[in-house]
């Protein structure tokens, strides 16, 4: 079953397109990151799927309903971002006892485990949390709520390193003992992939790639050599980056569709390309790198 | 225990742990394997992915599926791996050890020279 379905989705935010004909599906029980540049339109999608925002045109379906002012999507449905406002004057723990009264599949047991794991205070004020605290919070509640569609926006934004990888252990095995939808949007695509089944990848509001994270990483491979055998050696391949290295070697990404045994033999270094590096090479700008940007100087 | 640097995809790591596994005599003929879920759970990986690994050594015959109860150790598994060991694993290595004689002009007499001596060094070692 799908549990998100999305038709040639568009929202448009005064001339700006942030979402523009995207169309994809999300399996039930998956647990999916949505990739892309700052602007990409992640936040704009998830607020959409969530029933926060309404959608300019196409057709968007969250268990088979329209989600803005839709119940059984509001009820079923958490989204996490740092941008959640609780009330200030509701401690942290009145918070907790609050949000039980919305979610039926509420979780109190984790909920007071995760919170004294990471050594909340019962009578702190949200708004008086720091950045990562903040976020560490959220997370208590997005987890502990149990929705069939949990949907987590930069979710680690100030985390620290160790409550990051805490966050995602806690994730996959809640997910592990509570199978539900995920989606997760992140920058730390390296930090996340490993929890991933599928990414969906978007690009200035279009769907990019929409696949398993394991054909993820094998869809390009890296090649480093020599400049003139590399160069001979591409003629009939699909190019998703290249840079030079020193003065007569480059470093090529291509579509990861041939025998990587011949370019070996012709001395070409072949190596596989990390999904965090691909996406970037892949939603890069066509007009060149931040090397561009800087008037051409030779450094001696 | 993985490599999560990203140099091979995570169900291949885990079929190779497996296979692993199973070389160094800790899954027996006919035992069972881990899970998908166990698996994602000792290496915070998604359960999709260990099953794909499970798969992979299902389709090589290393694994047989007992029907709800998960996948078993083949009697010959043993074999299969350290076959498929020597014709993969060790001819990638021997052809980069051949480019890398190339590069520094290393004959090809020079080359297995080294390699019996290294063996017999082993050899001494081992004794």
């Amino acid at each position: 079953m799908n549990v998100v379905e999305c038709k040639g989705l568009a929202k448009h935010q005064g001339s700006v397109k942030a979402l523009d004909d995207l169309s994809f599906t999300i399996k039930e029980d998956t647990i999916t990151g949505l990739i892309g540049r700052n602007g990409a339109g992640k936040t704009t999608l998830l607020k959409i799927l969530a029933g926060y925002w309404y959608e300019s045109s196409g057709e968007v379906r969250v268990f088979d309903e329209h989600p803005f002012n839709s119940l059984t999507v509001s009820a079923n449905t958490i989204l996490i971002d740092d941008q959640m406002s609780f009330s200030n004057s509701l401690t942290l723990q009145e918070l907790l006892q609050e949000a039980s009264n919305f979610y039926m599949n509420w979780d109190m047991e984790l909920a007071q485990r995760l919170f004294s794991y990471f050594n909340f205070d019962s009578k702190q004020i949200h708004e008086n949390l720091s950045k990562g605290k903040k976020s560490t919070f959220n997370i208590i509640i997005g987890l502990a709520a149990k929705c069939a569609l949990t949907i987590f926006d930069e979710p680690t934004t100030g985390m620290d390193a160790a409550v990051r990888k805490d966050f995602y252990r806690a994730l996959l095995k809640d997910y592990l003992a509570h199978p539900r939808t995920i989606i997760i949007s992140s920058h730390h695509l390296d930090e996340v992939e490993d929890l991933l089944e599928d990414v969906l990848l978007i690009n200035e509001g279009k769907r990019y790639l929409h696949l398993s994270i394991d054909d993820l990483k094998e869809y390009a491979i890296g090649l480093r050599g020599k400049s003139a055998i590399v160069r001979q050696w591409l003629n009939d391949k699909e190019v998703i980056h290249s840079q030079s290295i020193g003065t007569d070697r480059s470093y090529v990404v291509v579509k990861n569709d041939f025998d990587h045994d011949r370019a070996t033999r012709l001395g070409i270094e072949v190596s596989p390309v990390s999904p965090s590096d691909l996406s970037v090479y892949l939603t890069n700008q066509k007009q060149g790198g931040i090397d561009d940007v800087f008037s051409k100087r030779e450094f001696r | 225990m993985l490599n999560t640097e990203g140099s091979k995809p995570i169900y291949i790591q885990i079929s190779e742990w497996i296979e692993t596994e199973i070389l160094n005599g800790n899954f027996k003929e006919d035992d069972k394997v881990y899970s998908q879920y166990k698996l994602a759970e000792m290496f915070t990986i998604n359960p999709a992915t260990a099953a794909k690994g499970l798969n992979l050594l299902y389709e090589e015959n290393i694994l047989y599926n007992k029907r709800g109860l998960g996948k078993f150790v083949s009697s010959n598994a043993k074999e299969i791996i350290t076959d498929k060991r020597k014709n993969q694993k060790l001819k990638g290595l021997i052809q980069e050890v051949v480019l890398e004689s190339e590069r520094l002009n290393v004959s090809d007499d020079e080359l297995i020279e080294m390699i019996k001596t290294l063996m017999e060094e082993r050899k001494g070692e081992l004794k």
